[in-house]
């Protein structure tokens, strides 16, 4: 009980920092490793905050490949007033100070918008172009009209195949990663039974299956700028709605598991933590203190030899280990042929020679080998030892 | 305090008009209720306080020997005691079943045995006793740690009285009491007889032939009541284990055969177990028996973590004999540096008397040297030669000084040293 004690001052003498000082130095590789840690994720957040005003595909703002700030400009450029909805009140409400004259750009590609809310756009609005809907957007918006799959390979640029002015004005357009659509309004770019771009039976719902026709990387290929420019340029005005999650209805909830759970479910759980408290209070109890055990020392007494082997290991001293087992092996060799503790090698090669028969060259060669790498060493230790072994068996 | 399991599955119980009337005030209510239950137990529960607690336990065991603790409890309340008694042995006490259900009707007595087997050797102690004491329903329980020490002492098992016979027989023969005559053991001259074929020629003795008809030789005996003196390093040397077992118990075994052997032969044996200071100390002059007293001296003792000074042995040596005696150093050939403690020691010692060193050998470094495989088998195997290399140096240097030395591993050196003692006793050096 005394050991710790004595362990603890001693410690404390020979001069190691105490309190926080000796906290920091003992953590120092940990607070290091974090710091480095906290500086990444702030750098990413702050680059992810600070990277450009807007990075959503099909952003008017947008100058990345997936943007579309070209097809913007050039419709800005051609006189028509584009205004940005930020969300649903915000559309409904531009739309009903234009009173209905206005061209609406959705691009609803989560499918954000429930069908209510399509109906009142659709209501509202004079004309609508929508890129790519999903099937609940487009049953919102045309019900004429259905998704007839994608654009399958090997279709690069479509053709108009209709009698549209747009489309005929146009020309080819690329294809690429395009869905289609079918329905009883308009059908242009045909491929199979679909289209690339449907125009409903009233003319007020335009459907444009791909919207890689509309960003800023593909706008200048073929007839995609004709077309998309045609199709948003009919008005003066363009509303360029893009909806995002706080557009979500709100009514679509469905009810809560606390709603729907029974009364006495409430109390459940908290009465099986009283339970388990009173479980833990139980097993937690302990019979009386522990007793101390004054535990010996175990220290095995070979571990001064196995340090010693170790710091020849890590100083790579062949030389001195070589000494070693040649003055181990003589030792014990003149031992066995009773040679006296002073006998040299001279003396000790003669009665080797003479017991096992080999040439006494050979046996000094051996003896007086000086290995000069660990290898050596290895393969000199093992020869050493079968001779001794040779030598002693009587 | 303390509660039960029965609570636990009372509460688990209440659950049922928990959910049949799920409200804050069913809930409160059954907490109430638990609450009362628990404490109201605990309080018509029989005080442990006033418990009279004895305890009876023999004062030695040998190592590795079963004995049995009793305990009694006397109980002086009005209630009868239904309890859970914890009796706290330290774990090397071995305590096969240390906690027991007792009930005591008041005023009645009971006791508790609890077998222990000891696996170290010193003393054990167990410095209390805990009552964990029910209430009549068994909800809840009062718990009280009551200060009953006790202490048991272990005493070093002596494995090597085993050889002993067979020494004893070798230390007849040199007396002359056993049935192989030998003429010449020892110095100390006994007796006359007829010579017989055989007989050495430089032992007759002319004198008395020359008054007899016959040839006569003389016959000696070996040397009696000579002093043995053992002294045991306990210093932080002896702490090392060799074969699972600490250098210090291998010493003990090998200090035992030897003073048995050493008193059957006629000789008085004074034992000192020493590092700084002395731990245990054993006259020859005192009475009672040699091995009790032995093993009572040898019990307590532990490698202490420090240095042995060997410049005071001389003088520890000088205060239990002052005349020619056999010194029996039990230490270790490999701690520290030798050439500056062990050795002007051993010199200084030898001038007057007759000096052995036992020390113990790991068998591990011989094993060391025999692998060479691996670059890190080699350096192991070189290390492990400068080890042996070391040792076999000084005990060369020993030698040297007169000294003898008794360099064995743990098994073997018990009777190697008793040996060394025979040898030395039938040159007649002692």
């Amino acid at each position: 009980m005394t050991g710790p004690t004595q362990l603890d001052t001693a410690d404390r003498a020979a001069g190691t920092p105490t309190g926080w000082k000796a906290r920091l130095r003992r953590h120092l590789v940990w607070i290091v490793i974090g710091s480095i840690m906290a500086l990444t994720v702030g750098y990413v957040v702050v680059s992810r905050l600070a990277s450009g005003p807007d990075d959503r595909a099909l952003s008017p703002r947008n100058p990345a490949p997936g943007g579309a700030m070209a097809a913007a400009e050039i419709l800005g450029g051609q006189g028509v007033s584009i205004t940005e909805a930020g969300s649903f009140e915000q559309a409904i409400s531009a739309l009903e100070a234009r009173d209905g004259a206005a061209t609406v750009l959705l691009y609803d590609r989560n499918g954000y918008l429930g069908e209510g809310q399509l109906r009142e756009l659709r209501a509202e609005a004079d004309r609508i172009v929508v890129i790519s809907p999903g099937r609940r957007t487009l049953r919102g918006l045309a019900s004429s009209l259905r998704n007839a799959g994608v654009v399958p390979e090997g279709h690069n640029v479509l053709e108009p195949e209709c009698g549209l002015e747009d489309p005929l004005a146009a020309g080819s357009i690329s294809a690429g990663n395009g869905q289609l659509y079918a329905g009883s309004g308009t059908i242009c770019y045909r491929v199979d039974d679909g289209g690339l771009y449907a125009v409903s039976g009233d003319g007020r719902v335009v459907v444009i299956g791909s919207s890689a026709l509309l960003s800023n990387d593909l706008l200048d290929e073929h007839g995609n700028a004709a077309l998309v420019l045609r199709s948003l340029g009919g008005s003066e005005e363009l509303l360029w709605y893009l909806p995002g999650l706080g557009d979500v209805p709100q009514d679509r909830n469905p009810a809560t598991l606390d709603e729907l759970a029974a009364p006495w479910v409430a109390f459940l759980g908290p009465w099986l933590v009283v339970v388990a408290f009173l479980a833990v209070l139980w097993r937690g109890r302990r019979l009386g203190p522990l007793v101390f055990e004054p535990l010996p020392v175990v220290v095995k007494a070979a571990e001064t030899a196995e340090g010693r082997a170790r710091l020849y290991q890590d100083s790579r001293a062949v030389e001195r280990a070589a000494a070693n087992l040649r003055a181990g092996t003589m030792v014990r060799l003149a031992r066995v042929f009773r040679l006296g503790p002073d006998a040299g090698i001279d003396s000790l090669v003669e009665a080797v020679a003479r017991k096992t028969g080999r040439p006494p060259a050979q046996l000094r060669d051996i003896l007086d080998h000086r290995p000069e790498t660990q290898s050596g060493l290895v393969q000199w230790a093992q020869t050493l030892e079968q001779l001794e072994q040779e030598a002693s068996t009587p | 305090m303390a509660i039960t399991g029965r609570l636990v599955l009372l509460a688990a119980a209440a659950l049922v008009p928990m959910l049949l009337f799920p409200s804050w005030g069913t809930a409160g209510l059954l907490c109430a209720a638990l609450l009362l239950l628990a404490v109201g137990d605990a309080l018509l529960a029989a005080s442990p306080r006033r418990l009279v607690l004895e305890r009876r336990q023999p004062a030695n065991v040998t190592l590795h020997a079963g004995t049995e603790s009793h305990l009694l409890l006397t109980n002086n309340n009005n209630r009868t005691l239904r309890a859970m008694v914890r009796d706290a042995w330290q774990p090397s006490a071995g305590a096969l079943d240390p906690v027991r259900k007792l009930t005591v009707p008041p005023g009645e007595r009971r006791r508790m045995t609890v077998r222990l087997v000891p696996v170290r050797r010193g003393d054990l102690t167990a410095p209390h006793v805990t009552v964990r004491s029910f209430g009549p329903l068994g909800l809840a329980a009062r718990q009280r740690t009551l200060p009953v020490p006790g202490s048991l002492r272990v005493l070093p098992p002596f494995h090597s009285k085993r050889h002993l016979p067979s020494k004893l027989r070798k230390l007849r023969e040199l007396d002359g009491k056993a049935a192989v005559q030998i003429r010449g053991a020892g110095t100390e001259f006994d007796s006359l007889r007829d010579y017989v074929r055989g007989d050495d020629v430089r032992s007759i003795d002319w004198r008395a032939t020359a008054r007899r008809t016959a040839v006569v030789v003389r016959t000696w005996r070996p040397e009696r009541d000579r002093r043995v003196v053992i002294v045991l390093d306990t210093s932080r040397t002896a702490a090392a284990r060799i074969d699972d077992e600490p250098r210090l118990d291998t010493g003990i075994e090998a200090a035992l055969l030897l003073a048995m052997l050493a008193e059957r032969g006629g000789d008085r044996v004074d034992f000192l177990a020493f590092d700084r200071r002395v731990r245990g100390r054993v006259d020859s002059a005192s009475k009672g028996s040699l091995l009790g007293r032995l093993v009572q001296a040898m019990a307590p003792l532990e490698a202490e973590l420090i240095e042995m000074d060997w410049g005071q042995v001389p003088a520890q040596v000088r205060a239990v004999s002052a005349h020619r005696s056999l010194v029996v150093l039990v230490t270790s050939l490999d701690g520290g540096s030798p050439e500056e403690d062990l050795i002007p020691t051993v010199a200084q010692l030898a001038q007057l008397h007759v000096v052995v060193v036992a020390a113990v050998r790991d068998p591990l470094l011989g094993a060391m040297t025999a692998e060479r495989t691996t670059a890190s088998q080699v350096f192991r195997a070189a290390a492990a030669e400068r080890a042996l290399l070391d040792r076999t140096a000084v005990a060369a240097h020993l030698k040297q000084l007169g000294a003898e030395v008794v360099d064995a591993e743990p098994l073997d050196l018990p009777p190697k040293l008793a040996d060394a003692y025979i040898r030395l006793k039938a040159a007649g050096r002692l």
